[in-house]
């Protein structure tokens, strides 16, 4: 059965160091047999939640352009891998422009409840976070995760892990730090292998 | 002497709960003598997201020509800068991350170039307010959005302790912050404070 992989690249920056990172965790993925697929928020069009609470009676966002697809494709995926830079201590704003436009789903699952996750469904779903920092800072990603938790948590995924390298700065780029881009490389193959696992042999 | 606030709107809802408190926040600064008052709503001022190009680093000033253009100046001008956004996904909404990421022109002249932002005469004496309101009733709701607060204000040399914040959870539907108890008092305290302390710098 084919484990569907999407990666969703929130730079700006396109073949930047949160992007070669991502790209690191499709190939792991693709190694281990999975059917990836990239997206690239910066050539898509698409504007940030209007905060009109629509969805929050009908179900559906009012605006149609092309963020409406990707959430079908977003749903349709076994694991996602969400990219973003940290830029003033967040996510990005075309990343957390994406993630506000997830109301609709948030609203089918917990106001209009006609949308529902079994716990099974969320254990084969998987979902990390993959980022760069250019700050030395420990703590220069603990206000990305509130977000990206929420992303998960909305869609149906279990927020699996984060593969995350900060100190661009120091080691001049991704290609230059030691370790980042094997391991992402690593945990791009385990996800595909523990979902594989999980999931059911259809009839 | 003129005491000078710039604010931003930054929820795209217009008239929403954040932009009430905003609004409730000016109206007690603009009733002070002497405050002139200019307030943006971003959802209509044009700022695009920052596209990382680093060219600020350089160049210092930014590549992109839109709303921006106009802002720049008033930024670095302004005594007072008020910021108000809604919590959308437990992190500030998309159009006032917009906003704050463009503020990395800023970052690159204090850190990189290490040339002023304001004349060394106004240092200190600028104040910032970062209003803010969440549906979700969770007192942890404003968390992740502070840090990014921060890089806002510490780069147009407003420093942390004359930063205000006023920040009121569970609040969503329009509206709803005009039942909360307290919202409008504290918001007219907070305004009247901020312009008696910056009347106090600025003659000082």
């Amino acid at each position: 059965m084919v484990i569907r992989v999407l990666g969703i690249s929130g730079s700006p920056h396109r073949h930047g160091n949160t992007e070669t990172l991502l790209d690191a965790f499709l190939e792991g993925a693709k190694s281990a047999g999975a059917e990836v697929e990239k997206v690239v928020l910066k050539d898509l069009h698409y504007s940030p939640c209007r905060g009109c609470n629509t969805c929050h009676r009908e179900g559906k966002c009012i605006v149609e352009d092309e963020a409406l697809p990707l959430f079908d494709t977003i749903l349709a995926s076994d694991c996602l891998g969400v990219a973003s830079p940290i830029y003033s201590m967040g996510i990005t704003a075309e990343l957390k422009g994406l993630i506000d436009r997830a109301q609709f789903i948030w609203a089918r699952k917990y106001i209009l409840k006609t949308l529902y996750f079994s716990d099974e469904h969320i254990r084969r779903h998987k979902g990390i976070f993959i980022s760069t920092a250019g700050l030395s800072w420990d703590n220069v990603f603990d206000a990305a995760f509130p977000a990206m938790t929420a992303f998960f948590n909305t869609l149906g995924f279990e927020y699996y892990d984060n593969i995350i390298a900060n100190e661009m700065d120091r080691y001049g780029g991704i290609r230059g730090h030691p370790t980042a881009l094997s391991e992402a490389r690593e945990k791009g193959a385990a996800v595909v292998r523990v979902i594989g696992k999980l999931q059911k042999p259809r009839p | 002497m003129e005491i000078k606030v710039l604010a931003f709107a930054g929820s795209p809802r217009r008239g929403g709960n954040s932009e009430t408190l905003l609004d409730w926040v000016l109206e007690a600064m603009g009733s002070e003598e002497g405050v002139r008052i200019e307030k943006f709503a971003l959802v209509e001022a044009n700022v695009n997201p920052c596209r990382g190009c680093n060219a600020c680093e350089t160049l210092n000033r930014c590549v992109q020509r839109d709303g921006m253009d106009m802002l720049h100046d008033r930024i670095i001008g302004a005594d007072a800068i008020v910021l108000a956004a809604p919590i959308f996904c437990m992190g500030i909404n998309a159009q006032t991350k917009a906003l704050i990421d463009r503020f990395q022109v800023f970052r690159s002249r204090k850190y990189v170039l290490h040339l002023p932002v304001v004349p060394p005469e106004r240092k200190g004496k600028r104040m910032g307010v970062f209003l803010s309101t969440a549906g979700q009733d969770w007192d942890y709701v404003f968390d992740a959005a502070i840090p990014s607060v921060k890089c806002f204000f510490h780069v147009i040399d407003v420093r942390d302790r004359d930063i205000r914040y006023l920040m009121v959870n569970n609040v969503d539907e329009k509206g709803a912050i005009l039942k909360h108890p307290t919202a409008r008092t504290d918001a007219l305290r907070l305004g009247h404070e901020v312009i008696s302390e910056l009347r106090k710098r600025l003659s000082g």
